[in-house]
């Protein structure tokens, strides 16, 4: 699954539950069919426009990292 | 549908209050707006409550009948609406509706929240209910995350920038040090708010309202009974609710609030105004790039253009179109159960001549704007004088 960053957030300040991955990445990513999801970054920072691929899925949520 | 005013308010301040319940912040607002109409409680034929998480912060559940029979209102209808931010916006509505129809005469609307008896993370959590549990909140978005994705989206395709965001806390922060009940009555530099702990980039400390304590109510009749209960009544000329997508990822463009728009409109025409007569007005400033975006969605500036706009000083007291006096929920602060009927004592206060050191020159038509979420929900009244 590839994509491309609509918009982002770096959060600082977490519920408890995402206290230890702080701060992290959320993105609104725009998929191949048009259609977005949110999910999370792995590695490197993203930007809008950058292009992304799905690396993985933890409970229903869409991890993607940066492409090259 | 019949006239209606708004014939009194009552507010208690905004702030953290260890020592106060939520019934007893409520029943000061309640009491302050029955003594002010000169109504005995005993009259009221509906108690309409706005609150969003009182289970969640004090685990009171059964709100509305356990605050009404505190304020003397028994029997008759006591019902609480949740709709987030837009909870007492919303209650607002369908009191006015009640009362616009001829089902009732006089009815009392309140909006409470009790906040700070909780940690910050934890507020946090609570707050995060009010988006998509299943999707955005799951991947650990926050409330100021999500507004944090609408900013970076605006200055992506606006070229707002983090100076435009910090002039709006600038000048809410000065409004709020006028007003005597708001939480944090504090001036601020431009340095200061650009220079604030980052809480979800590009939002920083000062982009954020604040976590409070309190509670508002107003009391509704029609407006041809209004004057058996003041020399001064408001007349509403207009209320208008509307709804959009909970999750932000289903917007087709999250710069913008299709439920502000809508309920504006719906608005505008009730009222047979423009947005050009709006004298002045008291958005929902949760978020500095809150404000700039519903003041494009209200019509008071062109799409994209709210961030120079506020940069300029237009929304200052003196400016060209006054924007949250009361220091807005930035400064006054947000008991988000209680923000969208103080918004409506706000104004009635200006068009009353009762603003204090807060009042603005003109000051006969008056909008405000209460949003639930991330924009799925969106109040607007439209007060003026009777």
């Amino acid at each position: 699954m590839i994509g491309t960053i609509y918009t982002d957030t770096v959060v600082h300040l977490a519920p408890e539950a995402f206290a230890a991955d702080v701060p992290y990445q959320v993105v609104i990513v725009t998929l191949e069919d048009g259609s977005r999801t949110t999910g999370r970054i792995l590695g490197d920072r993203v930007a809008i426009d950058d292009r992304v691929e799905h690396v993985e899925t933890r409970d229903g949520i869409p991890f993607f990292r940066k492409l090259p | 549908m019949r006239p209606v005013a708004v014939v009194a308010y009552g507010k208690t301040p905004f702030g953290a209050f260890p020592d106060r319940d939520l019934r007893s912040l409520a029943v000061e607002a309640g009491d302050k707006c029955l003594k002010k109409g000169h109504v005995n409680p005993s009259h009221v034929e509906a108690f309409y409550l706005g609150n969003f998480a009182g289970p969640s912060f004090v685990g009171q559940n059964h709100l509305a009948p356990y605050i009404s029979t505190a304020l003397g209102i028994r029997d008759v209808p006591a019902t609480r609406f949740e709709a987030a931010c837009a909870s007492s916006g919303s209650a607002f509505f369908h009191a006015y509706s009640a009362v616009a129809s001829g089902l009732y005469d006089c009815v009392l609307v309140a909006g409470v929240e009790k906040m700070t008896s909780q940690p910050t993370a934890r507020v946090t959590e609570i707050l995060a209910g009010a988006g998509d549990c299943s999707g955005e909140i799951k991947a650990g978005s926050t409330f100021p995350s999500l507004f944090a994705m609408i900013a970076r989206r605006h200055m992506y395709q606006y070229g707002t920038t983090r100076e435009d965001l910090a002039a709006v806390a600038v000048k809410n922060h000065a409004n709020g040090a006028l007003n005597p009940d708001a939480h944090m009555r504090k001036v601020i530099t431009m340095d200061q708010a650009l220079n604030a702990r980052p809480v979800a980039e590009p939002l920083y400390l000062y982009d954020c309202s604040l976590i409070s304590d309190g509670a508002a109510a107003v009391l509704l009749m029609p407006l041809d009974r209004a004057r058996d209960a003041t020399d001064k009544p408001v007349r509403i000329l207009a209320v208008a609710q509307a709804s959009d997508f909970v999750a932000l990822d289903q917007k087709k463009d999250i710069t913008t609030f299709p439920a502000v728009r809508r309920a504006a409109q719906k608005a505008y025409e009730a009222a047979g105004i423009t947005p050009k007569d709006v004298q002045f007005a008291e958005v929902h400033d949760c978020f500095t790039i809150a404000e700039i975006v519903a003041i494009e969605d209200l019509g008071f500036i062109d799409k994209g253009c709210g961030g120079e706009f506020e940069s300029a000083g237009m929304t200052a007291r003196d400016g060209e179109k006054p924007i949250n006096a009361s220091g807005g929920l930035k400064s006054k602060g947000h008991p988000v159960g209680a923000t969208g009927v103080a918004q409506i004592c706000d104004i009635a206060a200006q068009i009353r001549c009762e603003a204090g050191d807060m009042q603005l020159k003109r000051h006969s038509l008056g909008l405000a704007q209460n949003l639930g979420g991330s924009g799925a929900t969106c109040v607007v009244t439209i007060l003026g004088q009777a």
